[in-house]
């Protein structure tokens, strides 16, 4: 700790901070504010609820509102529109929770505390519905295409009389099948949840509950009903005036279910994908170091007929786009049978010019003589390349090794060239693409997977960055 | 300890050729210093003995066997580079055990190797530091380190102390003759450096644009050079060359004078020759001679240079033991010893002897 306050104050020189200090330490803080924010930012917003990041909400922290349920039911006299105060969080976010959570609650006891028309609510918010009307077809000895109802056409549905079977129910029973079957008088009841807020009553003054939607800062006024449902009428109230409490509340969940294997809707195992960029990129960098570092001392350090040539040829290769291969690229990995397999990842982009570049520039760094020594020292030439130039070349390969994780970690057009059709052998770019389907996007997956998949890479840069210095200093040699 | 032969070797760069057909042979356990001036090809030369640098003709023979084609890996010799070459990230225990690992030596006998010479070059106390950390004169006994414990058949050492400061390299020149003495390997080093040459050769060959010059002991390359570039080459101060012809029973200076000298063959009455005479050997006398104005005088204390200029413009270095009492500007007249000259052939510079 002290050694860390040490590395932060130090100076130029002299007993005191000059202004040369002063500059240098707020330009190395803008750095690290502009590297550092937006990273910091997608940390926070891969911890805010599914919820939250549908409502677009651009708080810095994952938090909730306080919220309240806010109840539509209706019947023979007509819409209501009411709220049900204190209910569990469990309740609340429901159709958020995964099947193993739900079966853990015991419906029955609950709904019991409830009558009326807030238990007609909560029943269907808490998807009851399907269950009883099978126990009421049971019960009352319906003819089974009741079940069947809600999915038949218009046509189909003209065959079969419900009106005669719900006349037939009692008062209770008719309400349930009708809901069941979205019928008049008794629409579907359904529990919203809204933002719980305080503010001055605009009759009384006095400070009220009210339940709001959403507040909309740009707007002057948010519609707004009043909690204790002293009136089912519509108020509007001066948005300034509105006070909501937030609780800090990460959703980890973010994490560990597509970790986990959990997550809904998504069909590819999150820990499969890392484990495939990992064995990818961990191969591939290590190929590209030992291929890379070969050719780059065959181009430095040996003479041959066509040398020069053949490091053109190379570089040559640089001015290509890559887009321009692709189509060619895909036909050499299905020809050689790599298709769909993580190999079709690793080797086709095993050789890199820019590597190959990279280390044949330091290598001419290297002194011809220690090459001489050692092969006066009676060392093969793999000797000479393995303990010798390799050792010596640490720094560049080391930045190598750095650029090529990051390339294979963040490629996404390799893998969707090579490996798209093969689920299990998805790296995590694709994975993470697996979340912003068609039909359905999952941000906060996206996010917080986002935010895993930067990990490994950082960790790199951590532990190579220290072979880079280390390297720049044992240079002092003439 | 073994023996080297070069026979008629020669080394081309395109159509540049280098090494113009040199002949030697060393014998096992002596001391040979290749020399000559920046250029002349005493490094190609051995690099070329190394395997480090290919041969267009001739043969390198060692032990009686022609190495032309073995791999420097293969050629079982050591080599002391001028820059050290030592291997920047390992030890110097790392440096030195590195040509034994390769020849897949036991660990323990590679450990002894090591610690003895160690011991030797006196380094043991730095067997676990970097190159780095070392100074000069430690880096090169690392260098010489690394070679001595491949106990090769000839050590081969490339200008190694030129880097080195004066004093260090007096030190430094003792040490790898007294290496030589106790270890009695054939060695070959290369300088461009006579006084090192003088003070460490059994055997001397001096090099001069790709060819052999003369080949040698150094008392006899001192004593009866066979040309004039070996003669000025070798000694220090260098030796004195005077223009003349060869006249009736002497040698007619163009400076004036006369030298009375014997016949000697090559030449004839009337031919232009260089006289060549070492600065000892030339006296100050009161009278007659050839006369010269002192330009320069070098008092050493215990030995004086005088510097005359003679009357055809030729420079002229004296020699006297002890302190002198000559000043700049004097006229004095020399005397030089007739039978201590050397007479060259104006046009090869051939000796006459």
């Amino acid at each position: 700790m002290s050694g860390a306050w040490a590395f932060l104050t130090r100076k130029a020189g002299g007993p005191r901070a000059n202004w040369l200090d002063y500059l240098t330490y707020a330009y190395l803080l803008l750095g690290v504010i502009v590297i550092l924010v937006p990273v910091l930012w997608l940390g926070l917003n891969s911890l805010k609820s599914s919820a939250q990041l549908e409502r677009q909400d651009l708080s810095l922290l994952p938090a909730r509102y306080e919220q309240v349920a806010r109840a539509t039911v209706t019947g023979l006299e007509g819409k209501r529109i009411f709220y049900i105060s204190d209910l569990p969080y469990w309740v609340l976010d429901w159709s958020d929770l995964p099947d193993a959570q739900k079966a853990r609650h015991d419906l029955s006891a609950f709904l019991a505390g409830y009558e009326g028309d807030a238990l007609y609510a909560l029943r269907a918010h808490l998807g009851l519905l399907p269950e009883m009307t099978r126990d009421l077809v049971a019960r009352e000895n319906l003819p089974d295409w009741i079940l069947r109802y809600v999915s038949m056409s218009a046509q189909a549905r003209s065959e079969y009389d419900v009106a005669a079977i719900i006349a037939g129910l009692g008062p209770e029973d008719q309400r349930l099948l009708s809901e069941f079957l979205s019928l008049d008088p008794y629409e579907p009841s359904a529990i919203s949840v809204q933002i719980l807020a305080r503010a001055p009553d605009p009759v009384t003054g006095i400070e009220t509950l009210f339940g709001v939607s959403r507040i909309n800062p740009t707007r002057d006024t948010t519609p707004a009903r009043y909690v204790d449902n002293r009136s089912a009428e519509v108020v509007q109230l001066a948005t300034a005036t509105i006070r909501t409490e937030r609780s800090f509340a990460p959703s980890w969940e973010n994490y560990t279910d597509p970790l986990l294997g959990r997550a809904f809707g998504v069909n590819v195992n999150f820990a499969t994908c890392f484990t495939n960029s990992v064995l990818v990129t961990a191969i591939a960098t290590a190929l590209t170091l030992l291929i890379n570092s070969m050719a780059a001392f065959a181009l430095a350090k040996y003479k041959f007929r066509g040398q020069v040539l053949f490091f053109v040829i190379i570089l040559a290769t640089l001015m290509v786009p890559p887009t321009i291969t692709l189509v060619g690229l895909f036909k050499a990995i299905n020809a050689t049978g790599l298709s769909g397999s993580i190999w079709g990842v690793i080797i086709p982009g095993a050789a890199t010019p820019t590597g190959v570049f990279l280390l044949r520039q330091y290598m001419l760094s290297i002194p011809d003589e220690l090459i001489e020594a050692a092969r006066m020292d009676a060392a093969s030439e793999w000797k000479v390349y393995w303990r010798i130039i390799l050792p010596l070349a640490l720094p560049a390969i080391a930045a190598l090794a750095i650029l090529s994780v990051i390339w294979r970690w963040n490629d996404l057009i390799l893998p969707m060239v090579a490996i798209a059709t093969t689920k299990e052998a998805y790296t995590i770019q694709l994975c993470l693409l697996e979340f912003r389907g068609e039909h359905l996007s999952q941000e906060h997956f996206r996010l917080a997977m986002t935010m895993v998949s930067l990990v490994p890479a950082t960790l790199v840069f951590v532990f190579l960055q220290k072979y880079i210095t280390t390297g720049i200093a044992n240079t002092g040699l003439k | 300890m073994s023996d080297l032969q070069l026979k008629s070797v020669i080394k081309r760069y395109g159509s540049v050729e280098v090494i113009h057909g040199i002949d030697l042979e060393i014998k096992s356990g002596e001391f040979c210093v290749f020399v000559g001036p920046s250029g002349c090809g005493k490094s190609t030369l051995l690099r070329m003995i190394s395997g480090l640098e290919g041969i267009t003709g001739g043969d390198v023979v060692i032990d009686g066997a022609v190495v032309n084609h073995v791999p420097a890996a293969q050629r079982e010799l050591a080599m002391v580079f001028q820059s050290y070459a030592l291997y920047p990230h390992m030890s110097v225990r790392g440096n030195l055990s590195f040509g034994l690992e390769n020849l897949k030596m036991p660990k323990a006998e590679i450990s002894r190797r090591v610690e003895e010479a160690a011991r030797m070059l006196r380094i043991e106390a730095y067997l676990n530091r970097r190159p780095g950390q070392l100074s000069g004169g430690q880096r090169q006994r690392v260098a010489i380190g690394r070679a001595v414990v491949r106990e090769p058949k000839i050590f081969l050492f490339d200008e190694p102390l030129s880097n080195l400061d004066a004093e260090l390299r007096v030190t430094m020149r003792r040490e790898i003759g007294n290496l030589h003495r106790r270890l009695g390997n054939t060695m070959i080093y290369v300088t461009h450096d006579q006084v090192e040459a003088m003070t460490m050769a059994d055997k001397i060959a001096v090099l001069r644009d790709g060819r052999l010059e003369q080949f040698g002991t150094p008392l006899e390359l001192f004593n009866n050079p066979d040309n004039r570039f070996v003669a000025g080459f070798i000694g220090s101060p260098a030796m004195n060359f005077l223009k003349g012809e060869i006249a009736e029973g002497g040698v007619a200076l163009a400076a004036g004078g006369h030298i009375p000298l014997g016949p000697r063959s090559g030449v004839g009455q009337g031919d232009a020759i260089e006289l060549g005479i070492r600065p000892r050997n030339i006296s100050i006398a009161k009278t007659g001679g050839v006369k010269g104005e002192v330009t320069e005088v070098e008092q050493l204390g215990s030995e004086s240079y005088i510097f005359v200029t003679l009357p055809s413009g030729e420079p002229l270095v004296i020699h006297q033991a002890g302190q002198t009492d000559i000043a700049i500007g004097q006229t004095v007249a020399v005397k030089l010893a007739p039978e201590a000259v050397h007479i060259f052939r104006a046009d090869t510079g051939r000796v006459c002897r």
